[in-house]
């Protein structure tokens, strides 16, 4: 099975050869989609020997998973799995993430940020559960933690999806696709690693109200 | 019972949204919840339009009984339909751009990946 990794990354030059180097033993290669950095990102990432798909302008998480993806298709993946470029996830889970597709058990594997004890502040939680809850409004089907980056693609949902949202509500919109082409989920607990320089990145109370208000729209209009 | 042409128009556009919203979740375009959002909204529509006295209560809170208000109203929806459309209009503007942006960076990747071999 040709397993692929995407990083969807925006400037995060300090990081993204570490966790390039540190998710290469799992996988076949790496994607890294660069999506308009301003500092060099992309550079960083090339050295770590990634493959490096560029954004010319910032697009936003979802874009840049769906140029990965289309990037992962093209190389002819058969598993695709995406991870956030600021550290926060553990590469060594991703041998636990990949069983349910590998024993095809699951289209599509959720890892679940609060299935096991870790740190997490808790406005990260309120906001992960108040994300879950719309997430829920919009597609009808309740995934624990909907909002994580960390997931894997088995063939036949790598085959489907196709993320129209270009910002931080492709998360949902994925939920959405299961829903809609029916691909069998699975849901594994994983670590999570929150530092100072994770927890600057998050996204402010106000970022939230608009992901949400824009998820229940395209969700209603389309 | 007078029958006003509003109350055969708009139950007939409220149907024709839900068969379409059902059609598409046939076709696996649209989602089960989706479509039942949908049917209940345009329902409501229907509903409102065969039964106007339902809307009552809104009378009741806004005080709107007067034909000067009713064309305030009036002339608010449209302006909510213009804001709609505005909305419709900037998101397919945003996926087009993000579609362009990713055929680009899709494009430069194979042939930099092509001079590597």
């Amino acid at each position: 099975m040709k397993i692929l990794a995407v990083i969807p990354a925006y400037n995060e030059a300090t990081r993204i050869a570490e966790v390039v180097n540190q998710a290469k033993p799992y996988v076949d290669s790496v994607i890294v989609v660069d999506d308009g950095s301003s500092d060099d990102t992309a550079a960083q990432a090339r050295k770590a020997g990634a493959i490096v798909v560029e954004h010319v302008e910032n697009c936003g998480p979802g874009a840049a998973t769906m140029t990965g993806i289309q990037a992962a298709r093209a190389l002819g993946a058969q598993a695709l799995i995406t991870l956030d470029a600021d550290g926060q996830h553990d590469p060594k889970d991703i041998p636990s993430l990949l069983s349910p597709v590998q024993a095809g058990k699951a289209d599509i594997v959720f890892a679940n940020r609060f299935g096991q004890r870790n740190r997490i502040p808790m406005i990260r939680r309120v906001f992960n559960g108040i994300g879950n809850f719309v997430t829920f409004a919009a597609t009808g089907r309740w995934v624990r933690d909907s909002q994580c980056g960390f997931k894997v693609f088995g063939a036949r949902a790598l085959k489907d999806v196709d993320l129209r949202m270009s910002g931080f509500e492709f998360c949902t919109e994925i939920v959405r696709e299961s829903v809609q082409h029916r691909w069998r989920i699975a849901e594994v607990p994983i670590k999570v690693i929150y530092s100072e320089y994770t927890l600057a990145k998050g996204q402010s109370f106000a970022h939230g109200v608009k992901t949400a208000l824009k998820i229940l729209m395209r969700s209603f209009l389309r | 019972m007078i029958v006003t042409p509003y109350q055969i128009i708009a139950p007939l556009i409220a149907l024709v949204a839900i068969m379409y919203a059902w059609n598409l979740v046939m076709r696996h375009r649209k989602t089960l919840w989706e479509a039942a959002l949908w049917t209940i909204f345009w329902g409501a529509i229907a509903y409102i339009a065969i039964e106007p006295n339902s809307l009552d209560y809104i009378t009741i809170a806004t005080g709107i009984h007067d034909r000067e208000n009713a064309v305030l109203v009036t002339f608010l929806g449209i302006l909510f339909f213009i804001v709609f459309y505005l909305v419709m209009r900037l998101e397919y503007l945003e996926q087009r751009q993000t579609r362009l942006i990713r055929k680009i960076a899709l494009k430069q990747s194979a042939q930099e990946n092509g001079k590597d071999e």
